[in-house]
């Protein structure tokens, strides 16, 4: 099997790709312009942030950038598109040759292009409604070489792309749109406009079964363009001859060609490969610290900041705990003074993990409890409940009950209350 | 400075000067057809006509097509935006070939009519801007040239046409025809005017990135070239009135030079097909339902829709999206519009070669003015083949003048000078002096002080 993905995402600029109406407003076709409607007379102007922008993304991607990049007009006719053509990009594209590394393989990256979204649609039953506020909105287009072979690597491929997205100032929360090609046997198959990543693994996985069956039954596998339907979690043939795609393209004569070799591209941190190497060199699970990371520059900086100062598991406990607290943006003096409190047998309650954000010593010393206090409490409590004790093997209520019991007094990281208490309990056993 | 403009921003008494002005231009306006719409609340400032390619805000602009009846810019094209209030009055829109698509200003409903003899063509595309300036006595026109549109009419009406250097004039605000060849220039009558006008207009724009802020040289150059090749397909008067005129330009200090390009017969194909090409993706936005022509009827699929609609193009811009379409298509496009970009280049350095030292000069148009019965018998291979002298300057971006340097039997006749890339103020230069010993005709003044 071969997949090779087109993966659309909304770089994160102020305003449009081509004009200056903002990439933010929410009443429909208020956010736009001459430009962004095609007006007769108009003329796109490239948007600066967004090429900084899309060229961070190339680089993050191991792409060669391109010296001068520049744009073509995709031409093709439906209503969402106001000037029946989309600037887009294909030789000059802005970067192209990168790579993304997955845990046994590496991922060729074909190309990385800037282009313009078209206008929304919202289907009613007997008319449809534009919007033209997504009109013009830059998107970067990034197309894979077909070298994903299994569900379990288009899923990691995801994973790791999406991470350097966000790394890069993307936000991955928006709407991610791919165009999915996907071919068991000898042609390929498209499947077009694929919205978010659960759609993209179900649309893969019903294509493995229904190609899979065409080979098994030895039916040719047509080529051809699919739609994914999330209802019936299947695809249906778009009923569109694949020779029947002629786009046109010709030079955008409307826009100059950009030189890029002034513009500061800003590095972006690789959080897996961070996390490989942390883990190996300080002896953690990597899973965990990819899992702390991945879509966390701030836990990430903790982490680093962190395992130079302290045990590296306590810094990885410290973190999920900061998490859990939604606390993550602390300074990294104040993880610092963290860290040393936990190094001296002192767990901080949720007040003091709240009171780290503004430093507020006084109030941070008032709310930890030494370890040893806690074992003490954990002893007492065992002694006197005999029957908690009992049932702890075949009642997990009796367990967690002891565990509630204590961090209703201590409002500590229950991690610590429930590794102890199996400890001690283990002993009485 | 000095000249139409300047005597006329000094004048200060107006008192009826615009009614009567507005009156006797509606009155020649009915019989040559040369406004498209005439602003009767002007009442300040000197009349200038802008092309109907160009946006002006809140006036309806339409590119002389049916495809863009009553569409109304809510903005001005920078050029129009950047000529000052208290000086230029907007008087009107004047008429043109539909997209700028046409050699002769007939390709429109109610084609404009040559001013000297109404049975004639103007020529085209600025043909109204043409007229315009041609019967009012102090005007500009604000005009636009892809292939030799400003050039063409300019010769045939007996005015001056000035295109500048690719990408000193910002087109926003232009309705496209192939924008990497569309340049707005001025129509005049003095070559004072004109640079005047230029100086206004010129100058780079965040609303056109195609658009420069590139220094202006006047070098001026003693030597002009004839490339024998534009000569060829040269009627006979016209070439013997070209002689004629370079007889007098030698008289005050001019040599001429013979020079051959064989390869420039090959540009009117190669103009054509990139032009073309870039026409059919331009006009891909008219599909009637957001501006111009709308189809209320919206029963059918977008497709049908959409064929309704574009169904409303004339005759010649429905053979420009064809061909251009077809040109771009992937099983053709290396041997059409990849070459023809090649060609351009070739072009470019050719002409570049002999711009270093010389002008290059030449009848502005092959043939005499033709009648609008003849220039209507015209096939579109022959009428193509008409732009052969005004292509090549506008193919490779070059700044170029048509100037009225002759009349035979009462009808003017156009010389064209190209001059080397920003070397735009040279060339209004040389215009200053052949004015300083020829004296252009007009057979209308509507306006005169």
């Amino acid at each position: 099997m071969k997949i090779g993905l087109e993966v659309h995402v909304a770089l994160p600029t102020e305003t449009k790709l081509f004009c200056s109406c903002s990439t933010n407003a929410d009443e429909p076709n208020t956010s736009i312009c001459p430009v962004c409607l095609g007006f007769p007379g108009s003329k796109p102007m490239l948007n600066d942030a967004a090429l900084k922008s899309a060229l961070t993304v190339a680089k993050a991607l191991h792409c060669k950038i391109n010296d001068n990049t520049y744009f073509l007009r995709k031409v093709y006719f439906y209503p969402d598109l106001p000037k029946s053509y989309q600037i887009t990009q294909l030789d000059g594209a802005i970067g192209h040759g990168g790579y993304v590394d997955i845990s046994k393989k590496r991922i060729r990256i074909r190309r990385v292009q800037l282009e313009e979204d078209p206008a929304k649609i919202i289907r009613e039953d007997e008319y449809s409604l534009l919007d033209f506020n997504r009109s013009g909105i830059p998107l970067n287009e990034i197309v894979t070489e077909p070298d994903i072979e299994t569900e379990e690597e288009l899923r990691e491929f995801v994973n790791e792309l999406r991470s350097i997205l966000y790394y890069a100032g993307v936000d991955i929360n928006k709407e991610m749109k791919t165009d999915l090609n996907i071919s068991l046997g000898e042609e390929r198959v498209e499947i077009k406009n694929v919205t978010g990543i659960k759609n993209l693994v179900d649309a893969e996985r019903f294509e493995v079964k229904r190609q899979g069956e065409l080979i098994s039954r030895n039916q040719k596998i047509p080529k051809e363009t699919r739609a994914y339907n999330s209802e019936t979690l299947s695809t249906i043939s778009s009923r569109e001859k694949e020779s029947d795609e002629e786009y046109g393209f010709i030079y955008e004569p409307d826009l100059a060609s950009y030189p890029t070799g002034d513009i500061v591209i800003p590095e972006v941190v690789i959080a897996s490969d961070v996390a490989r190497q942390l883990s190996s060199k300080y002896g953690l699970n990597e899973a965990t610290v990819k899992e702390l990371v991945m879509f966390d520059r701030h836990a990430l900086g903790l982490v680093q900041y962190g395992l130079k100062r302290s045990n590296a598991n306590r810094v990885i406990n410290a973190i999920e705990l900061l998490k859990r607290h939604g606390n993550i943006t602390i300074s990294d003096e104040s993880f610092g003074k963290m860290l040393s409190y936990l190094d001296k047998g002192l767990l901080l309650n949720e007040d003091a993990i709240k009171s780290l954000q503004e430093n507020r010593q006084v109030e941070i010393e008032k709310n930890t409890v030494s370890t040893k206090e806690i074992d003490k409490a954990i002893l007492g409590i065992v002694a006197q409940r005999q029957d908690l004790v009992r049932e702890y093997k075949t009642n997990s209520k009796a367990f967690n009950f002891i565990v509630g019991m204590l961090l209703k007094k201590y409002k500590v990281n229950p991690k610590y209350i429930s590794e102890r208490l199996a400890e001690v309990l283990k002993d009485k056993a | 400075m000095k000249g139409g403009i300047e005597e006329f921003l000094k004048t200060e008494k107006f008192e009826g000067y615009y009614e009567e002005l507005i009156v006797e231009l509606e009155k020649l306006n009915s019989k040559l057809h040369i406004f498209s719409n005439i602003n009767k609340g002007l009442s300040t400032g000197l009349p200038f006509s802008v092309k109907d390619n160009i946006c002006v805000k809140d006036v309806v602009s339409t590119a002389s097509s049916q495809m863009l009846n009553g569409y109304t810019p809510p903005f001005n094209a920078t050029a129009i935006e950047r000529l000052p209030k208290e000086e230029f009055g907007f008087i009107g829109k004047t008429k043109m070939d539909e997209f700028g698509f046409g050699t002769f200003g007939i390709n429109c409903k109610d084609h404009p009519l040559n001013p000297f003899d109404d049975r004639y063509v103007t020529g085209g595309s600025s043909a109204g801007s043409a007229v315009a300036t041609a019967v009012l006595k102090h005007h500009i026109s604000i005009a636009e040239s892809t292939g030799g549109s400003i050039s063409c009419p300019a010769a045939f009406c007996g005015i001056i046409g000035f295109t500048p250097t690719y990408g000193l004039v910002s087109r926003y605000g232009l309705i496209d025809y192939a924008s990497s060849l569309d340049k707005i220039g001025v129509m005049g009558r003095s070559s004072a005017d004109i640079r005047y006008v230029f100086d206004k207009i010129k100058g780079s724009d965040r609303y056109d990135t195609t658009c420069v802020d590139h220094p202006i040289s006047k070098e001026s150059r003693k030597k002009l070239v004839i490339i024998d090749q534009l000569m060829a397909g040269v009627d006979e008067e016209i070439a013997s009135s070209f002689d004629r005129t370079i007889g007098k330009l030698q008289n005050i200090g001019y040599y001429v030079e013979h020079k051959s390009i064989p390869f420039i017969e090959k540009t009117i194909p190669a103009y054509y097909i990139a032009s073309m090409a870039e026409a059919s993706t331009n006009l891909a936005k008219f599909t009637g339902f957001k501006y111009g022509l709308k189809i209320n009827d919206f029963s059918k699929g977008y497709n049908d829709f959409f064929t309704e609609a574009r169904n409303n193009f004339g005759l010649e811009a429905k053979r420009r999206i064809v061909l251009g379409t077809f040109v771009r298509s992937s099983s053709v496009k290396s041997k059409y519009y990849e070459k023809a970009l090649r060609l351009r280049h070739m072009m470019i350095n050719a002409l570049g070669v002999i711009l270093k030292d010389g002008f290059i000069i030449s009848p502005t148009m092959p043939i005499k003015t033709p009648t609008v019965k003849e220039a209507e018998d015209f096939d579109p291979v022959k009428e193509y083949s008409i732009d052969s002298i005004t292509v090549p300057p506008n193919f490779a971006g070059l700044p170029h003048i048509s100037f009225p340097s002759d009349y035979i039997k009462g009808m003017p006749v156009g010389t064209q000078i190209v001059a080397n890339h920003f070397n735009d103020y040279a060339l209004l230069d040389f215009v200053e002096r052949w004015e300083s010993q020829f004296e252009y005709r007009f057979k209308y003044n509507v306006g005169a002080l």
